[in-house]
Formats: structure tokens, sequence, C-alpha cells
């Protein structure tokens, strides 16, 4: 069975190319760089929205790109439960389209930050994170201006068992150090109520090669080998 | 200022009345207002290089002596062929007056300037580095915002445009309070075949000239002549002059740029910078040997109503010209609308050599296309300033502090402290090549994905060293920035330079300039290192205190580490391992961080180099790294040896214990022997069971080495063999120290 990704080219778009470089040299699966207007959702496992400054973030982060012909098609595979995949300003673009709740606000140190961080696996059974354990602690960078979540129904989401990924020490602690933009409840990443739809602020494609990680991991594969592995079963 | 009468009306210019009659004379006739205008800027001192020049001319023909410089100096960026069908480009240049009138524009605009000299070699941009310049921080709110502004500006523009921000430099000294200095670098990669396919010139008659981009607005006009003057009270007066910048269209733009050139259709490629479209349809014509007709009103401006001289003089930022073959227009032009780019078929090239410019029908300028290129130069008068004489006698006071109260001093001090604030508001990861990344090493080190190499690069300067001594202390730099990218394994491949000095006019300022460009020319002949590029800033001076800026020739060094297994990093690995010395030290305290924290005082003896000691000491490192001998290496910079040695204990929380009387061969003080700040120092870490291969070698290459002590498993350095008691560090008050000076200062 072959297996065929998109990467979306939103303009302004700036991890597209890096999230290409993962899927087809470190994990050797069938990728396209689809620019926004060209993209066909009938030709595709799966999609990944990536980092960036889609449309220069002007208006606000993500909100240009989520009234993108590429949104509608991406519709279409939310519905039918393919998995998609939003890093960073991806997962800006997923909420500002509706695909998940909350928001993501302005960081509280009011200043754009770039650090390595770790995260805390909440939910498992997702299309994004079935090769996870929950309470596996992964180490796996942030870089962003606009990343704090926010969400006026918390509860919902912890009830649904929506927060898939939150800040935390090296040990798996949620604590307010551990935070590194003031995020609800340390929340770094969610999903929808189907679990094949994720978000996350971090970039698991900068820490999918040991040769980039400080301590030589490789934390971010877990997220497309679990993708393919989510595919593989829905299809088979 | 110069009056000078055109048509019978009195106009305000730039240039000097010589060279106006020199325009007349060019030209042949009298020039109208917009051709006026035209030379006005391009003779400016920014675009012409009318000071420098003649001094320039010394630096050696670096295309021609080294087979692998594929392009030198004079060109928009230096090339170099890496090996495995890839090339680098790279450049780095001020953008000093902007900045320091609207900090976050200026500096934005500055990585946008340099980012297109990159994409204009048809290669992609892939990391940006920073040395900035700015007063003390303490107790100066404007400092502060300069500083703060200036670090947002370059976030904010940089990260937008996905190039990481891996490397830089902050100084702070008063010298830089009312005139900061922002330089900004920029590397480029690509294949061989990108970079040639797309020069920056137009050599074929009969192809199209189009301008791609952003709009052209009334922004930026006469900005490179406001460059080439004092910052005075006035100029608050010119921040009209300072363009903005806008990140996602500059991102598009290098998106559509590099896909244009692929296509193979694009004959010739030029940004618009400093100059605007003057500068670049002069430069594609003059230096291709051709002609062109130019239509101004098939331009694309902001607003209506601009005329001749205000869309040929625009400095709005954002937009390239590209020469395109005509049998590939529609195929270029496509590339741009996907990207959704505008765009404008402004005219053709012709084989004339003039370059013609037509409001409609009328034609507006007729001029020579090397006219605009051909400035006059000036032999600026040069001397030695007379205060030095007074400056180098000066002695370092009677000690009152002890060694250890001194050295948490200069920890937590600005100009050593951890720049952590800035860095973390970088993106320095986006492109996934980054290796070591900032604040983990000497140098920024990136992979080039496909290949097993890795380039390393490394920028900056000494300028409190380069006060005293301009010629040793461009030597220093040197020294430093090769020893950086050396203590990661990195071989020195070529370097680039942005020399910041005052106004060139004054004997005593243009006299660091002349002596700079001597010190980098001696240095680099002898090392072989070619130098493929440079930029020139002058007139950086505070017209309120009527001082220069100290003399700042940054240098910014590329080189490369080939297998992943030969990275060497900065953190010290293993308790019980020996840490070993490097170099001598000796009483070289003038310019130092102790003076200027402990003493305010800024005279004494800066460090001199001696380039055949240098070169057998790199050499002597390579050939450990060869045998797998050195565990980390951290070159000695700012603060003297302890402060690298605390620097290589923070990570894993390891400590020294450290005897400096063996050290001590040339009887210095405790203090000069701690805190002089002699150049080309590194301190290692080897395994004890080498020490004698490592000390054999050492007398083999006739390198000076010293074992300083060996490393201990607890957070503290402690120190014997002085003539004074023993003293014992707390690691982690230093770590502390070292964090927390930036945050304290600027996030209230």
């Amino acid at each position: 069975m072959s297996v065929k990704i998109a990467v979306i080219q939103f303009p302004g778009a700036n991890c597209d190319l890096d999230a290409i470089h993962v899927l087809k040299n470190v994990i050797g699966i069938e990728t396209d760089l689809v620019w926004h207007n060209h993209f066909k959702e009938s030709k595709y496992d799966g999609v990944i929205l990536p980092g960036g400054f889609t449309f220069g973030d002007y208006l606000r982060a993500g909100i240009i790109a989520a009234h993108s012909p590429a949104i509608d098609e991406a519709r279409v595979m939310l519905k039918d439960g393919r998995p998609i995949l939003g890093i960073c300003n991806g997962f800006q673009i997923l909420t500002e389209s509706q695909f998940l709740p909350g928001a993501l606000l302005r960081n509280d140190s009011l200043k754009f930050v770039c650090k390595w961080v770790n995260l805390k696996v909440e939910n498992n059974a997702t299309a994004l994170t079935n090769q996870m354990n929950i309470g596996d602690v992964l180490a796996i960078p942030i870089a962003h201006g606009e990343g704090r979540y926010f969400t006026d129904n918390l509860k919902e989401l912890e009830e649904n068992n929506q927060i898939v990924f939150k800040y935390s020490n090296e040990k798996g602690n949620i604590t307010a150090i551990a935070n590194p933009n003031g995020s609800m409840d340390n929340i770094a990443g969610i999903c929808n109520l189907e679990r094949n739809c994720i978000g996350l602020m971090p970039h698991p494609e900068r820490a999918s090669e040991p040769i980039l990680s400080p301590n030589y991991t490789e934390h971010g594969k877990l997220f497309f080998d679990s993708m393919i592995e989510f595919i593989k079963r829905r299809t088979s | 200022m110069t009056k000078v009468k055109l048509n019978g009306e009195d106009i305000n210019i730039e240039m000097t009345k010589d060279e106006f009659e020199a325009v007349k004379e060019l030209l042949k006739k009298e020039p109208n207002v917009t051709e006026l205008g035209m030379f006005d800027v391009m003779w400016s001192e920014h675009c012409s290089y009318k000071s420098s020049r003649p001094k320039l001319k010394f630096f050696e023909d670096a295309e021609k002596n080294y087979d692998y410089v594929l392009a030198g100096p004079g060109q928009d960026a230096g090339v170099i062929d890496i090996g495995d069908g890839y090339v680098l480009a790279f450049r780095i240049e001020s953008h000093n007056h902007p900045s320091a009138i609207e900090p976050y524009h200026g500096a934005a605009t500055g990585i946008g300037g340099i980012i297109r000299d990159i994409l204009c070699m048809g290669v992609r941009p892939i990391a940006l580095l920073d040395p900035l310049r700015f007063g003390c921080l303490k107790d100066n709110s404007h400092s502060q915002w300069l500083f703060k502004y200036v670090v947002k500006g370059i976030a904010d523009y940089g990260n937008c445009t996905g190039i990481p921000t891996i490397g830089g430099e902050v100084e702070f000294d008063d010298s830089f309070e009312s005139n900061c200095l922002v330089n900004v670098a920029c590397i480029g990669l690509g294949t061989k075949e990108d970079f040639q396919h797309a020069p920056s010139k137009a050599y074929n008659p009969g192809d199209y000239v189009i301008l791609m981009g952003g709009s052209t607005g009334r922004d930026g006009i006469h900005g490179v002549t406001f460059a080439s003057r004092t910052l005075t009270e006035m100029s608050e007066a010119d921040r009209p002059a300072v363009q903005i910048g806008d990140p996602f269209i500059k991102k598009m733009i290098i998106e559509a740029t590099l896909e244009a050139v692929k296509t193979g259709y694009v004959r010739g490629l030029k940004d618009l910078g400093g100059g605007g479209l003057t500068c670049a349809t002069s430069e594609l014509t003059g230096s291709g040997d051709t002609g062109a007709d130019v239509d101004l009103r098939k331009v694309i401006t902001r607003e209506p109503g601009m005329n001749s001289y205000e869309i040929m003089l625009s400095e709005s930022q954002e937009r390239m010209t590209f020469i395109v073959k005509p049998e590939g227009l529609e195929m270029v032009l496509d590339v741009f609308r996907k990207y959704e780019m505008s765009f404008a078929v402004i005219g053709r090239t012709d084989d004339s050599k003039i370059l013609k410019v037509y409001d409609g029908d009328e034609l507006v300028v007729s001029i020579p296309s090397k006219a605009l290129s051909e400035s006059p130069t000036f032999k600026r008068e040069e001397k030695r300033p007379k205060y030095l004489d007074k400056l180098l006698l000066e002695k370092t006071p009677k000690r009152i502090l002890s060694l250890d109260e001194i050295i948490y001093k200069l920890i937590a001090s600005e100009n050593i402290c951890s720049k952590e604030w800035v860095y973390r508001q970088y993106d320095h990861e986006v492109g996934v090549r980054s290796v070591i990344k900032c604040g983990e090493g000497d140098s920024g080190v990136l992979r080039i994905i496909g290949t097993n190499k890795f380039i390393a690069a490394s920028v900056g300067v000494n300028s409190k060293h380069c006060f005293l001594d301009p010629y040793e202390g461009s030597k220093g730099g040197l020294v430093e920035q090769c020893g950086n990218i050396i203590s990661n394994g990195a071989k020195p491949m070529a370097m680039v330079n942005c020399c910041n000095f005052g106004n060139p006019e004054i004997p005593e300022s243009f006299w660091y300039f002349s002596k700079s460009v001597d010190g980098m020319n001696d240095f680099c002949r002898d090392l072989k290192i070619p130098i493929v590029g440079g930029n020139v800033s002058f007139y950086n001076e505070d017209e309120v205190k009527k001082t220069a800026i100290k003399a700042t020739p940054v240098i910014m060094i590329v080189g490369l580490i080939i297998g992943q297994e030969n990275i060497i990093t900065l953190p010290f690995k293993e308790e019980g391992n020996e840490i070993l010395i490097i170099g001598e030290t000796y009483a070289e305290l003038g310019g130092s961080e102790y003076h200027s924290v402990i003493y305010d005082m800024e005279g004494g003896i800066p460090p001199k180099v001696n380039e055949r000691e240098i070169k057998k000491r790199w050499d002597y490192i390579f050939e450990l790294y060869r045998n797998n001998y050195i565990k980390s290496n951290h070159d000695v910079d700012k603060g003297g040896f302890i402060i690298t040695i605390a620097e290589m204990c923070f990570k894993h929380n390891l400590g020294a214990r450290l005897n400096i009387n063996d050290y001590n061969s040339n009887r210095l003080k405790d203090d000069e022997l701690l805190f002089s700040e002699s150049v080309g120092r590194f301190i290692i870490e080897i395994s004890p069971a080498d020490h004698d291969d490592v000390m054999n070698l050492a007398e083999k290459f006739g390198v000076y080495v010293k074992q300083l002590g060996t490393i201990i498993d607890s957070p503290e350095i402690i120190i014997s063999g002085f003539q004074v008691k023993d003293i014992k560090l707390d690691l982690s008050k230093m770590k502390s120290l070292y964090d927390s000076t930036l945050p304290d200062m600027m996030d209230i």
C-alpha cells in the first residue's frame, strides 16, 4: 500500500521544506509540497499544515490562511477521518478554521521565544500520537510569538480528553516554570473529538534527527510514524 | 551640502562643487534635476566608496589567488565553492544610521537588505548573524530603547522570512550611545549552477527588464545620502528617509526569485537597495556593457503623482530587478503570478550603452550606463590621534578588590554576560540545519543536508582594542573569529568585513580606517584567508558630544567541517579530565573588560598579534583533532581565561581545580595573568591518558601549552598558585550572575 502525504505551502509558510525533508529523507514516505491554491484532497492520505507566518500573520496569526481554498479541501479530509497535523502556525490556522477549539494568543512575555521544551503526552489514542505512551516526555523545540493557548471551555476539553500535550519539566511534572508562553493549563497541543486532527505549537520536524537534538533524541519522528500507522490501520 | 545653480535655479545637493563639475563634464551637458539626483545618490559615500576605494584596492584579488573563490569584493556577495556541487555566498553590511533614528524599522530593513544581496547571487539565504553595538545599558533608557527595538526588528523580520539567526555579537560602550552600530550578515547556499545562472549584469541586448515585488513609494528617498552624513539633532527630521520593511513580501520574493532562476530564463538579477531603481538599472547595464530603455509609467507606484525624480530615487523595500530572456518572459511571469507578486515589464536592454529613462513619451534621463559608477575618489588624509600616547601609558591602578570579587563583577558585566535574552527572540532552528545553536558554542554550525559537510560562522571584533591600536585590533578580531570556528572544529575558508568608522574627512578618523585595513590585509595574506567582500560605513559620530565611535572593523569568518565526528563543542565533558591552556598570557590589559568594568578606564597596552605563533597554534589544534585528543575547546575572549573556564563548566554542572603557578612564566601580576585579553588562546579538555602525547606534540609544533588543572564534579572553581591566598569561586553564583544581567535590565 502506498501512502501519500501533502504539505501545504501557504504564502509565508517557512517550515514547509523542513517538513518535506523529514517526511521524505528521514521517514521515507512519499510527500508532495503543494501550493495552497492547487491542493486537491483526493490525492492524499494525510495533510500537514507547516509552521511559518502565513500571509505575514497580518490581521491575526493564521486567519487569512484559514480562508484559503486549501482549508475547504482539508475539511473534507477532516470529515472522513484522514489525519491532519498543524504545527505552530498550522495550529493557529486550525483554530482559526475551527477544526480545533480555542485560540492562540500572544505569549505572556510579549516576546518571540525559541527554545527546546519538554512535552508530556496526555493522550496517545490519536492519529498523531499512537506510537507514544501516556506520560512519555518528549524533547521538542518551540519558536513562536503567539502560542499561549486559551479556551473558554477548558472543562469540556478535559472531559473529552482533547488535551494531547502539556508543557512539563524533564520529569514530566506540569509546572509553571515549564510553561514557556503562559498557555492555559500548560496546554501545548490538542485534538478534535474524532482524534484525527491535531494541532501543537512545538515543532516535531525540528526534533526528528539526533544530530539536531541537544540530547540526541528523535522524539519528533513519533508524530510522523504515528500518522503512517494510523493511515495503514485505517485503510486496511 | 552644496548649493549649485541648475538651469538658473539654486538647488542643494550633497556632492561637492568639483563633483558637480565632473558630472557636467561626463554628460557634456547640464544635467536635469532627476539626472543630478541620480548622480548625487550614486556618488554618495555609501554607494561609491569614494573615500575608502583607494585604500580597499590594497586587498589582494581573492578570485585570482584562490581557486575556490568564485566571487570576490565588489560584487553583491562573496561566493566560495565548498565542493559536492555547492557554493556559499555571504556578505555583511551596516544599517547604523537608520537604526539610530528608528531602531525597529532600521534594523528590520537592514535584514531585508542583506537577504536581497544574497538572493541576487541566485542562492537561498540560510543564516543570519548580527553584530550589534550600543551605549552601556545601565541607567540609560535611550540605550535600552535602541537595544530592545533593534533586537525586536531583527527578530520580527528574520523570523518571518524563515531564515535562522545563528549567531552574532553585542558590545556595549558609551561611544555608541547615540550612534549605535547595527551590522547584519547573511549566508546563502546553492548549487554552482544556481550561482552561475543569474549574474548581476545585463549583458545581452534585447532582454526584458522587469521590476518585481513591492510597490514604489515616497519612502527612503535619499536614504543613502543620509547614511553618508553625520547624525545630528536634525536627524530626527530624517526619519522619513528610513524605509519600512515587509518580511512577508520578502519571503514571497525569496521563493519567487529562486523559482524564477530555476526556469533558466533569468539572465541577470539585481536587488533594489540603496539608490533604488537608479542603482539597479545603472549597475546592471554598466557592468553588462549595455544600455536600456526604461519607462517609468510602467512602474507600480504606491501613490499617484510621483515624478521621475521620486521614482528613480525611491528606496522602497522588497523589490528586485530581473533581466529576462525574451523567449522565457511568460514562463518567468507565470512564476510571479503563482506567488501573487506584482511585477511590471519596465523596459528592454539594448546595445546603446546609455541608460534612457522615459516618463511616457518624454525622455527624462539619458546617462552613459557606466557614468554613475565612475565617481571621483578622494585621497583622505590620515593622522594618528595625539590622545593615544597618553592612553597607552595609562597604568592599571593598585588593586583594592579581591580577585574573586572582580571575577563575579566581570561575569555579570554587560559585555561578558549571557546574551540569551537576545537569541531566545531569534528563531535559530528553522531550516533544520542548526547543529550548534546560539549559546552552545563559539560559532554557529550548520549542516549541509545531503553531504557530510558542515559550515561554521562567527562574527565580531573588539572595539576597545581597536580604539587603542586599530592595526593590531583588527588582526586580533581575525584571530578571535577564526579561533571561534576553530574551537568548533572548522577550518577558516574566507572572510568578509564591515568597517564602521567616524567621519573620513577628519584625518584622525580616517587613520583608524586605514590602519584597520592594513591589519586585515596583512593578517589575511599571511594566514591565507581570502577577503571576499566588505562594506564601509563612515560618519559614525556623535555630533553633540563631538566624538567618533570606537573604531569597529567587524569581521565575519566562514569555515568548513568535514564529518559530524569532527564537530567539537564547548562544555566540559568528564570529571577527572585535564584542563589545558594553549598560548601565553602577556601583560596586555589595555582595552580589557577588567579595566573598563573595575576602573572605568580605557587605556593601557592592548593585545598584539604574532601571526607565526598563531599559525603554529592552529596547526597544532588540528593535529590534536586528527588524533581525537580534544574533548572540548573554547576560545579565550573578553575577561580572560577564568571566564572561559567558567563557561565550559556551566552546562554539565562541573567544576575545576586549577594551579596557575606553572603557567605564569612571564611572572605577571595576578590581575594581569587572570584578566589580560591576549588573543589566540584556547582552553581545551583532554583525557589524562593522552597527556604525554598532547605535550609531545606541543613541543614538536613549538607551541606553548600548559596544564592548568583538572575537571571536578562539584560546581566550583578553586584556584591556587597566586602571590596571595587561594580563591574559590561558586559556579552557581557565577551562573546566576551571568544569566540575570540582561533580563534584570530589560524585562521591567
